[in-house]
């Protein structure tokens, strides 16, 4: 009686692993369930919230008010690197339409909230707090403030299941900053770094390098910063050369992500609205130079980075 | 063994569902390998002290449940939850007589199985763990297996389920 209860339950389960691997049949339920257990990772993750609020209920007024200062000091500089990159922006799109290519101007974020990890310590994935109500898509690349972390790979209602650039099951397209040579970033399941692949021996790549994202695979778009090469290792014995980056993005401590909508509009009508955007933006800058009587201070480590990152980074 | 009618049955539905939350709360760095089996445990003591209120079928919503909330395959999570109320039910008239220390050797031994049994699911899937730390959670709930015993013991003793 028993065996036959076995038997039925795990006929049952096969067959559901059998149709939901290869149908899409199962989507609607999965989503339907998704909606109710959503909550489960709020629910878990309250310990965490509680704690958090608690501590900055009782942080004391000075460390506040010291937070404050930096934040505001870091607001002046992010304002320099606007100024900056609206120039360079209304340039490059000169330049492009002198080359007859489409160039990625501004894509549209919404800014979502991490929610819960992945119970399985095996895959690196994560939950997100936006789903398919929010607009959210399947594939959707999802950034944080210092680069590319992953997509996303299941859309509920009100959560999105995001795999990170890490897990063994992703690769991502990159360009080596400094010389447009192209490479496939994979994930090696260790959450400190990626590994790129069949990169030949000869290949012009150093440790240091920024690698951006290329657009080749259409999933992601191109130009943000994925990872800095850390280690070259050639001669190895090996076909390829070995090489180790590591990714950009604070894959295990962000908590704020981005979710990146691309532009679906075209090279034309993005220029135009990149003129307008700096016409704007000379306008505030001229206004600002009336009111403000002295420029901002500069920071001597700023201007050691490569102009790659800032775009990067305020797109 | 049966004594009357089944009743406050929400009590062991409450039980699985905190193990199904504790098995997504979030956990510190590499603690994450070692988390428990939190429904395995809980459905191994129901199945061993109400053998006739049926295992096998919370084992497999609650797989369920668990599969939505990892994003796995429907079914995958629920195969080895399933094989452990089987085995758990089958040996439940000689596990039932043992002292709890020797309740977990056995318990060891079938988490060991069902630990196996989502290897082999992980890797139809192309999710292979890539070392053997995926056995760390197996003497982990083991050990906790005497802890959990007694808590849902007094949980059923409190709310008299039978």
């Amino acid at each position: 009686m028993l065996g036959v209860r076995l038997l039925v339950f795990v006929v049952l389960c096969v067959v559901l692993m059998g149709v939901d691997a290869r149908f899409d049949a199962l989507k609607t339920v999965r989503s339907q369930m998704g909606l109710v257990l959503t909550p489960f990772y709020w629910l878990a993750d309250m310990p965490v919230r509680i704690w958090k609020g608690a501590t900055e209920q009782i942080a004391s007024s000075s460390s506040l008010m010291a937070e404050n200062e930096k934040l505001k000091a870091e607001a002046l500089l992010m304002q320099r690197r606007l100024q900056k990159l609206a120039m360079l922006t209304e340039q490059n799109v000169r330049l492009r339409e002198l080359l007859n290519s489409s160039a990625l101007v501004d894509d549209r974020v919404l800014v979502a909230e991490l929610i819960g990890l992945d119970p399985n310590p095996f895959t690196h994935r994560i939950l997100i707090d936006k789903g398919a109500k929010d607009g959210v898509f399947l594939g959707q690349p999802v950034l944080d403030a210092s680069g590319l972390m992953g997509q996303v790979v299941e859309v509920l209602p009100y959560a999105a299941r995001v795999l990170l650039l890490t897990d063994v099951t992703h690769s991502i397209p990159v360009q080596v900053n400094r010389n447009g040579l192209r490479a496939i970033a994979a994930g090696t399941g260790n959450p400190d770094y990626l590994e790129l692949r069949h990169v030949a021996e000869t290949a012009d790549i150093k440790a240091g390098d920024l690698l951006i994202s290329s657009g080749l695979g259409q999933r992601f778009p191109s130009g943000y910063p994925v990872a800095q090469v850390t280690e070259v290792v050639r001669g190895s014995g090996q076909p390829f050369a070995i090489v180790r980056a590591v990714p950009t993005a604070m894959l295990n401590r962000s908590r704020y992500l981005m979710l990146v909508f691309s532009d679906s509009r075209s090279p034309e009508e993005r220029a135009a609205a990149a003129a307008e955007a700096q016409a704007d933006a000379d306008r505030q800058a001229a206004e600002q130079a009336g009111q403000a009587s002295e420029p901002p201070a500069e920071d001597a480590a700023e201007q050691g980075e490569p102009p790659a990152v800032e775009a990067g980074v305020a797109q | 063994m049966i004594e009357g009618r089944p009743n406050n049955g929400w009590v062991i539905w409450f039980s699985l569902t905190v193990a199904l939350l504790l098995s997504v709360a979030p956990m510190p760095g590499s603690a994450e390998l070692g988390r428990p089996l939190w429904l395995g445990l809980v459905i191994a003591y129901w199945s061993l002290v109400l053998p006739h209120r049926g295992g096998l079928g919370a084992a497999f919503c609650f797989g369920l449940a668990q599969d939505v909330l990892a994003g796995t395959l429907f079914g995958q999570s629920g195969l080895p939850l399933i094989l452990i109320a089987f085995l758990v039910l089958s040996l439940q008239q000689r596990l039932r007589m043992f002292p709890l220390w020797q309740q977990s050797m056995v318990l060891l031994v079938i988490f060991g199985l069902a630990q196996l049994v989502q290897l082999w699911l992980n890797t139809l899937t192309g999710n292979r763990p890539p070392t053997l730390l995926f056995l760390v959670p197996v003497p982990i709930s083991a050990l906790l297996w005497p802890w959990v015993f007694v808590a849902l013991q007094w949980l059923r003793q409190r709310f008299a389920v039978h």
